[in-house]
C-alpha cells in the first residue's frame, strides 16, 4: 500500500460515498455524517499529495480542517436539532419550507 | 383712430359680461338682461361707430387708397414660416364689419327684450359679444391663420349658443353637429393653407391675391377652400347642421345663422378670388353646387312647418345664391346679396321671434294665423322683409337678387342651366315665403284660445330694431351702384319679378282660407333624406366603426397580444418553477450534475485544442 | 456650450427632497412637498433663463463616474431639453398640490417616491450619456409603479404588471443596442464610449446592425410614447393610477418618450429613419386616428381621455419622424402645450370625481349648473385640447402639419382628420359631464366649486395656454437658431 495512487482511490471512493449519502439520503443525522465522511475523504488525499510532495503543508490543512469539521458537525447537530424540535422530523423530504 | 378699437369693444363686452356672470354665480345676484344687455350693445354700438369712421375715411379716397393695415405683434414664426397677427382692412372688409357691428347692434339691441326672461342674460350677451369679436377677427384678419382664428371662433361661439339652453341635450348635440360639421369643412381649410404654404410660402392674402398658381394647384387649393365654405356656409354637402341651428334663441338664429356667420364663406370666396379666376373649373363646381342648394333647400322649405325651420332653410338657399354669383365670377353681385340679404332675413327671423315671444314658443305656422291684427308692427315689417326677399321692386332684393340671375346667364362663365335653376329657385322662394306670410298673419287663426288671448306686440326695445332693419331692406338696395350695362337685364329683370309673382299669387290662393294642418310629404319635410342618410352613414356608421375598431383590434388583436405577453412571461415561469422543488439534496444533485457535466465540457475542450492551457 | 456646476443641482434637490421626506411628519408632508416642488421649479427656471435667452447655447457638465467603461454623468441642457425640463418642473409643483389620498396613505413613501420620480425624469431629460440615461430611464418605473400599486385604484394589479413588462421589454432592448452601439465605437476607436458625442460618429454609417439597434431604441420609446400598435398598456394603467400619477403620465413620461426620439433617434439614426420614414409618418398619423375612435367609444371619461393623450402624441410624433429643424421645433411646442393641456384636464377630471361617487360616463349629468366655474375651466380646457386658434395646441398643431405636408401629404391629412375626431369626443366628454339635466343625488354632499389652490393654479395654467396661443416666440425664438 506504499502507491499514492491507491490512496488516492480510496480518497476518491470515500468522497463518493458521501456525495451519495449527503445526496439520496433521507435522514439528516446520516446526511451529517455523510458530509463527515466527504471531508475525511478531503483530508486522506491532503495526506497522500502531501506524502508525494514531502511536503507538511498538507498536514496543516489536515489538522485545519479536522478542527473546523467538529465545530461545524457541532453547529450541525444543533440545526437538526432544531429544525427536528420544530417540524417533529428529521426527514429531508418533509423539509421543504424553502420551496413555499 | 385704432383699428383694434372695432375689435376690442366686443371683446371687453365679452370680457364684462363674461365676469359678471362669474360674480353673480358666486354671490347669487342676479343680473337683469338690461343691465347685461346694455353693456353688450353698447360694446357694439361703440364698435359700429368706429367702423362709420372708416366709411367716411374711406369714402373720401380713390378705390386704391382704401386700404388701411396694422400690424399688432409677430404670431408664428418659425425658420421660414412668419405669420403676423395684423389686421387689415379694405372695402371689402368693410363692408363686412359694417354689416357685423350694425345688424349686429339692433339684433343685440332685440335681445333685450327676447331675453327678458332668461336666467342668465350676462351668459348670452358675454357669447353674443364673443361671437362678434370673433367674427370681426374673421373679416379683419390679414392672414390666412388670422381668418382661421375668427372662423374657427365664430362656430364656438354658434356652438355655445345653439346649446344655450343647455339643459336640453338635443339643442347640446344640434350644437355639437353643428361645431362638428363646421369642422370637417375646416379640415379643408387647414389643408389648402398647407397646399398655399407650399407653393406661395406666404400665407399672407396680399401675396396669395398676387401668387400665380399652376392651374392644378389653384384649383385644389380652390376647392379646399369651396369646401371649408360649405361646412360654415351650410351648402350642399354640409348643410344640414343650419336647420338643427335653430335649437337656440331666435336672435342668434338673426344674428349668425343669417346676417353673418353663413356669409363668411362668400368672404372668404371673394378675398381670394384671383386664385380662383385661375381655376375656372373650380369656379363652375362652386355655381353648381350653389344653385343646387338654393334649389334643394328652396324644395325642402316648402314642406317645412316649423316657422324658424323655413327661415332657416331660406337661409341655405340664399346662401346657395350669393355661392351662385360667386361661381360665375360675380363676387361684386355675391357680396351685395350678403348685404341685402343680412337686412332682410334678420328682420324676418326677428320677426319670426317677436311672433314666438308673443305666442309662448309656439313655431309652428299651422298652430298660427290671423296675427295681423295683434302684431301690427311686427306684420309691416315682415311684408317688408318678405318683399324683399321675393325681389319685389324697389326693394332691397329685388337689385341684389336681380344682378345675381342675370350674371347667371350673361358672365363669362354663366350658363343657361344655372339660370333657369336660379330662376326655378327664386320661383320656389316666392312660394314658401308667401306661404309662411299668409300662414303667420293674414289666414283665419288657428290658435289655442288661450294663446291667442296672450298674443301681444313686442316691447319698443324689441321692434325699434324691426323698423330699423325694415328701412333698411327697403333702401338697401340703392347703396351699391351697379353697371346694369346688360341689353338683356331688363327682359331678365321683368322676367325675374313675373316669376316671383306667380310663385306668390300661387301660394296666395291656397294658403289664404287655410284652416286645417297641411299634410306634408315627410321625406321632403325630413330634408329630403339627406340628413337621415348622415345620421345613418355618419350618425351610426363613426361610432359602429369606433366600437368595431376597439372590438376587433383594440380587444382581440391589441389586448390580446398583450394577455400572450404576459402569459408568455407566466408560462415560463411555471415552466422554471417545476426546477425549484424546495429540497436541498435536489439543488445538490443538480449542482453536482451540472458541474460535472461543464468539467467535461472543458477537459474536451482542452483535449480538442479549442481551449489552450499552458504552453 | 457653457461648462456649468449648477446642472448637478437640479438632481441634488430632489434628491435631497425625497430622503428628507422621511423625517417630515404626516401633517405638513403637503405643505413640506409644495415646497420643495416650488424651489425646484425656480431652480430650473434660474438654470434655464440662460439657456431660453441666449439662443442656441446650452450648459454642459461633466463628471467622472466609471469612465473607463465609458459611462460618464455628462449633463447637457440644450434648447431642446430645457422645455421639457421645465415642463416637468411646472407640472410637478403643481401636481403635488393636489389634495388627495396620497396625503392620507402612506404619506411619507408617496413625497419621497414624488421626488425620486423628479429625479429621475431630470437625469433623463439632462444626461447626455446613453447609459446614465438608460439608467434613469428605467429609475422613473419605480416610482411609477408604486404609486399606481398603492395609491391606484382596487383592479390595478394586472395593469402594473402589464405597463411594467411592456416598457421593460422595449428598454431592455435598448440596452441591449446602447451596449452595441458602443461596442461598435470601441471597433472603430479602441475605447469604450456610450456618450452621445462620440456615439453621433457613427451616425452615418448605414450597417444593418445599426437597423437593428435603431428598432431596440425605436421600441423603447414607442411603447413610452406610445405609438400604435405599443399602446395597450396605457388606458389600464392611466385609468386605475390616482391623479398625480396619470398627470405624470400623460404630461411627461411620454414626453420622454418623445424627448428620446428628437435627442437620441434622431441624430444616431438619419439613414435608417428616411428609409422607414413612410411607415413612421403613417404609423403617427393612424394613432390620431385610431385612438380618436377608441376615445369616441370609450365610457369611462378617463379613459377617453387617455386615448385622446394617444391621439395628440401621434401629432407629436408626426413632427418628430418629419425631420428637419422646424418640424423638430413643431413637435416640442405640441409636446409642451399637450403637456399643459393634460395636466389641466386630468387635475379637473380628478376635481369632478372628488364630487361624484360612480365614474361612468352615463352617470354624470348636469354638473355645470352646479359647479360652473370648474366647468368653465374645463371647457377652455376642452378648446385647447380640440386646439382650437388662439390657443397653444394651435400653434403646435399647426406647425407640426405645416411642416408635415410637405414631407408626407397623405399623413397629414389623415392626422388632420383626427382633428375633427378631436371635435367629436372632446365634446361628448364635456357634454356628458356638464350638460343636461343634473340629478342632485349622485353628488356628495360637501361638493363645492372649485376654489383655493386649485382655482389659482388652473387659472394660471389656461392663463399660459392662451398666452402662448398668441405669443409662442418664447418657444420658437429660442429653437430656431439651433
Amino acid at each position: 500500500m506504499n502507491e499514492p495512487w491507491m490512496m488516492l482511490i480510496v480518497a476518491c471512493t470515500v468522497f463518493l460515498i458521501g456525495l451519495m449519502g449527503v445526496i439520496f439520503r433521507k435522514n439528516l443525522l446520516i446526511v451529517l455524517m455523510s458530509v463527515e465522511l466527504m471531508l475525511n475523504a478531503v483530508n486522506l488525499s491532503f495526506v497522500t499529495f502531501s506524502k508525494l510532495h514531502n511536503s507538511l503543508e498538507g498536514h496543516i490543512s489536515v489538522l485545519f480542517v479536522m478542527t473546523v469539521a467538529a465545530a461545524e458537525s457541532a453547529v450541525g447537530l444543533g440545526l437538526v436539532i432544531a429544525l427536528f424540535r420544530t417540524l417533529k422530523t428529521a426527514d429531508s423530504d418533509q423539509i421543504q419550507i424553502l420551496r413555499d | 383712430m385704432n383699428l383694434l378699437l372695432i375689435v376690442l369693444f366686443p371683446f371687453f363686452g365679452f370680457m364684462i359680461n363674461g365676469f359678471m356672470q362669474l360674480r353673480s354665480l358666486k354671490t347669487g345676484h342676479k343680473i337683469s338682461s338690461k343691465q347685461s344687455g346694455s353693456i353688450a350693445t353698447f360694446a357694439m354700438v361703440l364698435s359700429f361707430i368706429t367702423a362709420i369712421y372708416y366709411f367716411i375715411q374711406f369714402s373720401g379716397q380713390q378705390e386704391d387708397g382704401r386700404l388701411i393695415e396694422q400690424n399688432l405683434f409677430s404670431w408664428i414664426k418659425l425658420g421660414a414660416f412668419h405669420v403676423d397677427f395684423s389686421l387689415r382692412l379694405d372695402s371689402l372688409s368693410l363692408l363686412f364689419t359694417m354689416i357685423i357691428t350694425g345688424v349686429g347692434s339692433l339684433i343685440h339691441l332685440y335681445s333685450i327684450g327676447y331675453m327678458k326672461e332668461d336666467e342668465t342674460p350676462a351668459k348670452y350677451f358675454s357669447y353674443l359679444n364673443l361671437f362678434c369679436f370673433m367674427m370681426l377677427n374673421l373679416v379683419l384678419g390679414a392672414t390666412m391663420p388670422h381668418i382661421f382664428l375668427g372662423w374657427e371662433g365664430v362656430g364656438l361661439a354658434s356652438y355655445l349658443l345653439i346649446g344655450y339652453w343647455n339643459q336640453d341635450t338635443a339643442k347640446v348635440g344640434a350644437g355639437q353637429k353643428a361645431f362638428v360639421m363646421n369642422r370637417i369643412g375646416d379640415l379643408g381649410f387647414l389643408i389648402a393653407m398647407f397646399i398655399a404654404y407650399k407653393y406661395v410660402g406666404s400665407l399672407d392674402l396680399v401675396d396669395l391675391q398676387k401668387a400665380t398658381l399652376s392651374p392644378k394647384i389653384a384649383s385644389v387649393v380652390g376647392l379646399l377652400v369651396f369646401f371649408a365654405c360649405t361646412g360654415k356656409s351650410a351648402q350642399i354637402p354640409l348643410f344640414t347642421w343650419l336647420p338643427d341651428a335653430m335649437a337656440g334663441p331666435t336672435p342668434v338664429s338673426a344674428l349668425i345663422h343669417a346676417a353673418t356667420m353663413v356669409t363668411s364663406g362668400i368672404y372668404l370666396l371673394t378675398r381670394i378670388s384671383p386664385l380662383l379666376l385661375q381655376a375656372p373649373d373650380v369656379l363652375s363646381v362652386i355655381a353648381m353646387v350653389g344653385v343646387t342648394t338654393a334649389f334643394v333647400s328652396a324644395v325642402i322649405a316648402c314642406a317645412q312647418k316649423d316657422i324658424k325651420k323655413i327661415l332657416a332653410y331660406s337661409t341655405v338657399s340664399q346662401l346657395g345664391f350669393m355661392f351662385l354669383a360667386c361661381g360665375v365670377g360675380a363676387f361684386d353681385a355675391g357680396v351685395f346679396h350678403v348685404m341685402t340679404h343680412a337686412f332682410f332675413k334678420a328682420l324676418m327671423f326677428l320677426g319670426a321671434g317677436s311672433v314666438i315671444h308673443a305666442l309662448h314658443e309656439e313655431q309652428n305656422i299651422f298652430k298660427m294665423g290671423g296675427l295681423s291684427r295683434k302684431l301690427p308692427i311686427t306684420t309691416f315689417t315682415f311684408v317688408m322683409g318678405w318683399a324683399a326677399i321675393l325681389g319685389l321692386p324697389p326693394f332691397s332684393g329685388f337689385f341684389s337678387k336681380d344682378e345675381i340671375i342675370i350674371q347667371s346667364l350673361h358672365s363669362q362663365y354663366g350658363n343657361q342651366i344655372l339660370f333657369i335653376m336660379a330662376l326655378a329657385s327664386a320661383l320656389l322662394t316666392a312660394f314658401y315665403m308667401t306661404r309662411l306670410l299668409v300662414l303667420v298673419f293674414f289666414s283665419p287663426s288657428r290658435m289655442e284660445k288661450e294663446t291667442e288671448e296672450h298674443a301681444h306686440e313686442s316691447p319698443l326695445v324689441m321692434t325699434l330694431p324691426l323698423i330699423a332693419l325694415a328701412i333698411l331692406s327697403l333702401v338697401g338696395g340703392f347703396m351699391h351702384h351697379s353697371e346694369g350695362g346688360h341689353e338683356e337685364g331688363q327682359s331678365i329683370m321683368i322676367a325675374s319679378v313675373v316669376v316671383a309673382l306667380i310663385g306668390a299669387a300661387f301660394a296666395f290662393f291656397r294658403y289664404r282660407k287655410f284652416d286645417k294642418e297641411e299634410m306634408t310629404n315627410q321625406f321632403v319635410e325630413k330634408g329630403l333624406g339627406i340628413d337621415v342618410f348622415y345620421n345613418k352613414f355618419f350618425g351610426n356608421g363613426v361610432p359602429l366603426l369606433a366600437k368595431g375598431l376597439s372590438k376587433w383590434i383594440e380587444e382581440y388583436f391589441i389586448q390580446n397580444s398583450m394577455k400572450f405577453c404576459t402569459w408568455m412571461v407566466e408560462f415560463s415561469g411555471s415552466v422554471l418553477k417545476s426546477f425549484q422543488v424546495g429540497s436541498m439534496q435536489v439543488y445538490l444533485l443538480m449542482m453536482v450534475v451540472f458541474g460535472l457535466a461543464f468539467m467535461i465540457w472543458i477537459l474536451e475542450s482542452v483535449m480538442q485544442g479549442v481551449i489552450f492551457y499552458g504552453k | 456650450m457653457e461648462n456649468s456646476q449648477q446642472l448637478t443641482a437640479l438632481l441634488i434637490w430632489p434628491m435631497l427632497g425625497s430622503i428628507l421626506a422621511w423625517f417630515i411628519p404626516k401633517a405638513s408632508q403637503r405643505i413640506y412637498s409644495l415646497f420643495i416642488s416650488i424651489v425646484q421649479f425656480a431652480l430650473v427656471i434660474y438654470v434655464a433663463y440662460p439657456v431660453i435667452t441666449q439662443t442656441g447655447q446650452g450648459l454642459e457638465q461633466t463628471l467622472p463616474w466609471l469612465s473607463d467603461l465609458g459611462i460618464q454623468l455628462s449633463l447637457k441642457l440644450d434648447s431642446t431639453s430645457v422645455w421639457f425640463v421645465l415642463l416637468s418642473g411646472f407640472v410637478s409643483f403643481v401636481v403635488l398640490g393636489m389634495k388627495g389620498q396620497w396625503y392620507r396613505r402612506n404619506t411619507r413613501l408617496f413625497s419621497s417616491m414624488a421626488f425620486f420620480l423628479i429625479f429621475s425624469i431630470n437625469a433623463a431629460f439632462l444626461s447626455s450619456n446613453l447609459i446614465v440615461f438608460y439608467l434613469s430611464y428605467e429609475a422613473v418605473f419605480i416610482p411609477m409603479i408604486l404609486m399606481v400599486g398603492i395609491w391606484g385604484s382596487s383592479t390595478k394589479a394586472n395593469s402594473v404588471f402589464r405597463f411594467f413588462l411592456m416598457s421593460f421589454f422595449g428598454s431592455i432592448l435598448m440596452l441591449v443596442s446602447i451596449f452595441y452601439l458602443s461596442y461598435l465605437y470601441f471597433l472603430k476607436t479602441g475605447i469604450f464610449s456610450a456618450n452621445l458625442n462620440d456615439l453621433l460618429k457613427l451616425s452615418n454609417e448605414n450597417s444593418p446592425a445599426m437597423l437593428w439597434c435603431f428598432a431596440g431604441f425605436f421600441l423603447a420609446f414607442a411603447i413610452k410614447v406610445p405609438l400604435f400598435p405599443f399602446h395597450g398598456w396605457l388606458k389600464e394603467v392611466y385609468v386605475n393610477a390616482p391623479a398625480p400619477a396619470t398627470i405624470w403620465m400623460s404630461a411627461i413620461l411620454s414626453k420622454l418618450g418623445v424627448y428620446g426620439f428628437i435627442r437620441f433617434v434622431g441624430p444616431l439614426f438619419p439613414e435608417a429613419i428616411l428609409s422607414a420614414q413612410g411607415i413612421l409618418l403613417a404609423l403617427a398619423a393612424f394613432s390620431v386616428i385610431y385612438a380618436a375612435f377608441l376615445a369616441i367609444q370609450a365610457k369611462d371619461p378617463k379613459a377617453l381621455l387617455s386615448y385622446s393623450s394617444i391621439s395628440h402624441l401621434g401629432f407629436v410624433m408626426l413632427g418628430v419622424f418629419s425631420m428637419g429643424a422646424s418640424a423638430k421645433t413643431s413637435a416640442i411646442v405640441l409636446s409642451v402645450s399637450h403637456g399643459l393641456t393634460s395636466l389641466v384636464l386630468f387635475y379637473l377630471y380628478d376635481l369632478i370625481v372628488k364630487r361624484k361617487e360612480d365614474v361612468s360616463l352615463e352617470a354624470y349629468s348636469g354638473l355645470a349648473k352646479k359647479f360652473p366655474i370648474l366647468f368653465v375651466c374645463l371647457f377652455i380646457g376642452v378648446l385647447a385640447s380640440v386646439s382650437l386658434p388662439g390657443t397653444f395646441n394651435f400653434v403646435g398643431e399647426f406647425l407640426v402639419l405645416i411642416h408635415a405636408y410637405p414631407v408626407s401629404a397623405l399623413c397629414t391629412i389623415l392626422a388632420g382628420i383626427g382633428v375633427i375626431f378631436g371635435a367629436v369626443y372632446m365634446l361628448k366628454f364635456y357634454q356628458k359631464l356638464g350638460f343636461g339635466v343634473s340629478s342632485d343625488a349622485q353628488v356628495a354632499e360637501v361638493a363645492e366649486d372649485i376654489s383655493g389652490f386649485d382655482l389659482i393654479v388652473i387659472v394660471l395654467i389656461l392663463a399660459l395656454i392662451i398666452y402662448f396661443g398668441f405669443q409662442p416666440s418664447l418657444f420658437l425664438g429660442g429653437m430656431t437658431n439651433v
